[in-house]
């Protein structure tokens, strides 16, 4: 983990790093891990809905004094 | 000649409305509101969305008299955002944290990867081997599919990119501990993509 977090002692990374680099599995292994939330934060992101951002207008102006006049 | 007008600060806007400016308010909701509502989906769900999304900016508006500016304006909207949404999934039961063994790679008798590279790579391909429109449905299933208390470390440090600092200052916890609850969700995600795209993990 602290490997793969990039926290590891120089030593023990240099080391890592000369075997992830002859082992294609690990290699596969760490770039699939290193990919993961690339992937998902792509894939995760919903725009805003027109009819939500109009109820959120409605919801602030009935229960602040702001959004008063349309804009 | 038109000097187009720099765009004010997110501390200024909200010293702004602090002192009971209505459009500086606004402003910040018009430039907060998308990303307060994608965090809002990824740590709950559509229908709970738009809630979280009304109950941020409203406690927002009543608390800006307490922002000191001693932090981001950003991370502090952020800790709002993040709790609001989480107050709205504590009613429902949590999610106890799964075994993880599945997830890990598997080691023959000789320390040897069970799997071969292809099949370990699989999960960073997803995006190339799926349809867009079926990733971004699975996407948010597994994403819901981690245990709460990693689901929450993961959206925030690897989605919403806060800082490990940040995150662990909303959820409460040590940074070692968001470190490892943000590891452990990458694990597991990792096996699900792999899941989707037909590969054991």
């Amino acid at each position: 983990m602290d490997y793969l977090e990039g926290v590891v002692p120089e030593d023990v990374r240099a080391e890592l790093d000369a075997h992830v680099a002859g082992c294609p599995r690990c290699a596969a292994f760490v770039a699939s891990y290193l990919e993961t939330p690339r992937i998902l934060r792509d894939a995760t992101a919903p725009t805003l809905p027109a009819e939500v951002e109009a109820s959120l207008r409605a919801f602030l102006r009935a229960r602040t004094s702001a959004f008063k006049f349309r804009h | 000649m038109v000097v187009p007008t720099p765009e004010p600060s997110d501390e200024a806007l909200a010293a702004r409305a602090a002192a009971g400016d209505d459009s500086a308010f606004e402003a910040i909701v018009r430039r907060y509101q998308a990303r307060v509502f994608r965090l809002a989906c990824r740590l709950t769900t559509d229908t709970d969305a738009p809630d979280v999304l009304q109950d941020t900016f409203l406690q927002v508006y009543k608390h800006l008299a307490s922002f000191r500016g001693d932090s981001q304006f950003r991370t502090w909207l952020y800790r709002i955002a993040s709790n609001a949404a989480l107050m709205h999934r504590r009613a429902r039961a949590r999610r106890p944290a799964e075994p993880l063994d599945v997830f890990l790679p598997r080691f023959d008798a000789d320390g040897r990867h069970v799997a071969t590279p292809a099949e370990l790579r699989v999960a960073s391909r997803a995006d190339e081997l799926l349809d867009r429109k079926v990733l971004a449905a699975k996407a948010r299933d597994v994403v819901a599919r981690l245990p709460d208390l990693y689901r929450d470390a993961f959206v925030l440090r690897d989605l919403e990119e806060l800082s490990t600092e940040d995150v662990a200052q909303t959820l409460g916890v040590a940074p070692a501990t968001v470190r490892q609850r943000v590891h452990r969700a990458r694990l597991m995600l990792r096996g699900y993509l792999s899941d989707l795209v037909g590969v054991k993990p």
